[in-house]
């Protein structure tokens, strides 16, 4: 089985293969390294376009001779140069190839260090992949022999978050990590100029966090209940008045992966990243893996099997 | 076994309110003398001043210049009692929890019953007035009006407010996506406010009138104290200074100092467009004048942009004082539930928005019926008559709290005690006893009914009940 990591050809290349070979290394999965170049243009006049191509070419290799340099010798890794008319297909087609399991992007420059931000071609995946996408935060560090510790997986009490959960205890469990079922209280704060004080709305928050903790108890049952169980299992829930804030509160430390689930509003089969997911995913401190619905359902069956 | 009049006036434990609000002690003050000041006016403005001369002029004539300084002279006494309470019970909410906290909640839920109309009642006279300045706004910009059968209620000849009901199901819906308003969203509605009452009196001025002052006051003080009732309702609001005390930087000296700012800025736009109003136009031609300020203006000029202009602003402004209003009165509800004398169902949040959807559906579905059936000037005298008792029982709370618990710290003391409660209880009883008879009556049977919901459920269902099981817990 294979992960493929999408190799950007600038300096955000080793926050995509360290990601991928903490990850490849917590699943004992082979890596695929790919960077995606534009095909010719049709021959035509001139043949000016050769030169440009072997340009892009040579970029790509030595793109590709450094980030040999950060795979350790021990995993398995390809290294591919692939032609294609947009990265997102390159990288894809790249995937099917390889059958394989999950695909890891690193983050644009666009964002803010240490955050996670996507840019046209995570946009794209993370609205048609059918396999599981994982974006690290920019400037993502490890060491060599990191790991995934621990899986936190953003859980919303509605419909499907509780599979979501199974899903990942079963991954958790193979990578030998913890899981943690996180819940974000989010509420803006009381306007007072509606004259009922400043925490009328923390008492919403805290309702909608009790029905919340109570279903991270019911559905940590139903992980206890698992074959095979993650290291560890607890809950948190993260009071905020925007997201952000929630994401912080329920503190976050290296070998942690954020998990969420794809919208309901999206095909099955593919990632289909919903609004609240977005935001998550915007201000998590640590990588994100995205699963669309099918994967999501599979892999809790895989879990709950034996 | 407790009697029944111990179990009424059971009091909410200050230490267990403040453990259910204050989760972390993240809230920082950070409110100064300036934002504090906004706050005030930004709550006030814009709940009465754009459709009560139309209601209050017919009862005073142009002394209802006076019923604006008397009925602000009542809401500041009221308001500074209101902070002392705020402060003194550690508790965040409404003069619901703080009775509830300092005098039992048989007292809390005779408040609660006030409140349902200052918040509930208030938005639905509120939405009217909205409708009024919408159909002003459509005749001016597109020659289209919304027929009265679809725009008055059935006293006013209609059958149903249909843009009453409208804007309360927007705000109900807005609230359920999780809407709120932010300190700069009201900001921006105090400049658009101020600045529409602002240039009616720049405008206004023009048509300066004094033959319209001849008959000052025609119905002699009874009739000025009566119109102080219906105007006390442009003056809610002001509370909203009292309750973000805890917010506030210094609050010993800045709290006293914001409500008298706050005041006397409503107040001197308030007289200013009053006194405006009253030399425009002959004080006959106030009775059932729709979008009032609107259409004096046009009178004035002889055009229709500058009416134009003004109802484009009072639609703005209202929308947002709607959606607050409304706001509040769903999360009342929502203490009170919490507190185990409604039902559960009030206290449900929705999963997917984290809002408390079925009780804004149920406020949504009241304030509408309201909004859409009864005529602007009962509404506005039931929302001022239930806030008038409402700070009446705060302003007592004030007294008997001094004697029951004088050494418990006070972020704010009022000045001038014993005097300033007892003033503030007597301007209170003074304009409560000139409404009409009807006001004070229908007020009686509501607070009579919430007593009797108490009664029979409240007691019995109350969180505070001895040896009570947690009803959070058997729900689930």
């Amino acid at each position: 089985m294979t992960l493929v990591v999408g190799l950007p050809r600038d300096e955000r290349a080793s926050a995509a293969v360290q990601l991928g070979v903490m990850l490849a290394a917590s699943l004992d999965e082979d890596l695929v390294v790919c960077t995606v170049v534009p095909p010719p243009w049709p021959p035509g006049m001139g043949r000016v376009d050769a030169e440009y191509q072997d340009y892009l070419d040579r970029g790509a290799q030595e793109a590709v001779e450094r980030a040999r340099g950060l795979v350790p010798a021990e995993r398995a890794a390809a290294f591919v140069v692939t032609r294609a008319r947009s990265t997102s297909a390159g990288l894809l087609q790249v995937a099917q190839e390889h059958r394989a399991r999950l695909l890891v992007l690193g983050s644009s420059t666009a964002g803010a260090l240490g955050r996670v931000a996507f840019g046209s071609v995570a946009d794209r995946l993370l609205h048609s992949s059918p396999l599981p996408v994982v974006l690290g935060p920019r400037g993502f560090r490890c060491r060599p022999a990191a790991r995934v510790r621990r899986v936190t997986v953003a859980f919303g009490a509605t419909e499907g978050s509780g599979e979501l959960v199974v899903a990942l205890a079963g991954v958790a469990a193979r990578a030998g990590a913890a899981l943690r079922v996180a819940s974000f209280a989010v509420r803006p704060r009381t306007p007072l100029t509606a004259g009922i004080g400043a925490h009328a709305e923390d008492a919403v928050a805290h309702e909608w966090a009790a029905d919340a903790e109570h279903a991270q108890r019911a559905v940590l049952e139903e992980v206890a209940r698992l074959p095979q169980r993650p290291s560890a299992a607890g809950s948190a829930v993260g009071y905020g008045t925007d997201w952000e804030e929630a994401i912080e509160e329920i503190g976050w430390e290296d070998g942690d992966l954020l998990a969420v689930g794809s919208s309901t509003a999206g095909p099955l089969e593919r990632v289909f990243l919903g609004s609240r997911s977005s935001r998550i995913v915007r201000h998590s401190p640590v990588p994100v893996v995205v699963v669309p619905r099918a994967a999501t359902q599979a892999l809790a069956e895989r879990a709950e099997r034996r | 076994m407790a009697t029944l009049l111990q179990q009424a006036f059971r009091r909410k434990p200050v230490g267990r309110a403040a453990a259910e609000t204050d989760d972390d002690g993240r809230l920082v003050r950070s409110l100064g003398l300036f934002q504090l000041t906004m706050i005030g006016v930004g709550a006030t403005i814009g709940t009465g001043i754009f459709f009560v001369l139309t209601e209050a002029v017919p009862v005073a004539g142009p002394a209802v210049i006076w019923s604006f300084v008397i009925a602000g002279v009542v809401a500041g006494l009221t308001a500074v009692c209101y902070a002392e309470l705020a402060s003194a019970v550690p508790v965040s909410g409404s003069s619901y929890s703080y009775a509830y906290a300092t005098l039992g909640e048989v007292v809390a839920m005779g408040v609660a019953a006030c409140l349902l109309l200052e918040y509930g009642v208030s938005s639905a006279a509120v939405a009217v007035g909205w409708s009024q300045y919408l159909n002003q706004l459509l005749g001016n910009l597109f020659g289209f009006r919304i027929p009265d059968a679809l725009s008055q209620s059935p006293e006013g000849g209609g059958v149903l407010n249909l843009p009453a009901v409208v804007l309360v199901a927007l705000c109900a819906l807005l609230l359920i996506r999780g809407a709120s308003e932010s300190a700069t969203v009201n900001a921006i509605m105090v400049v658009i406010k101020v600045a529409v009452l602002v240039m009616f009196v720049v405008i206004g001025v023009t048509g300066w009138n004094s033959d319209n002052f001849a008959d000052f006051a025609p119905f002699g003080v009874t009739g000025i104290t009566g119109a102080a009732g219906i105007i006390f309702f442009a003056y809610i609001g002001l509370d909203a200074v009292s309750t973000a005390g805890e917010e506030v930087r210094n609050p010993r000296r800045t709290m006293p100092v914001a409500i008298l700012l706050a005041l006397l800025t409503v107040t001197v736009v308030y007289v200013a467009v009053a006194l405006v109003a009253v030399a425009a136009q002959p004080q006959a031609a106030f009775e059932g004048q729709e979008a009032g300020l609107a259409a004096i203006l046009e009178q004035v000029v002889g055009a229709s942009w500058p009416g134009t202009v003004l109802a484009a602003g009072a639609v703005i402004s209202i929308f947002s004082v709607t959606l607050v209003t409304i706001y509040g009165q769903t999360r009342i509800l929502f203490a009170i539930g919490r507190d185990g004398m409604l039902p559960r169902f009030f206290q449900r949040v929705n999963a997917r928005t984290s809002t408390p959807v079925n009780n804004t559906v149920v406020v949504a579905v009241a304030v509408g019926l309201l909004a859409g059936l009864l005529p602007i000037n009962f509404l506005a005298e039931m929302t001022s008559i239930g806030t008038l008792v409402a700070f009446l029982v705060v302003s007592v709370g004030v007294m008997v709290l001094r004697r029951t618990a004088p050494d418990l710290p006070r972020g704010f003391r009022v000045p001038g005690y014993p005097v300033t409660p007892i003033l503030s209880i007597a301007g209170c009883l003074w304009i409560i006893i000139d409404l009409r008879a009807i006001t004070i009556a229908v007020f009686a049977i509501w607070v009579a009914v919430v007593l009797v919901w108490y009664f029979t459920y409240g007691i019995r269902h109350s969180r505070l009940r001895p040896a009570a099981t947690d009803p959070h817990e058997d729900a689930r």
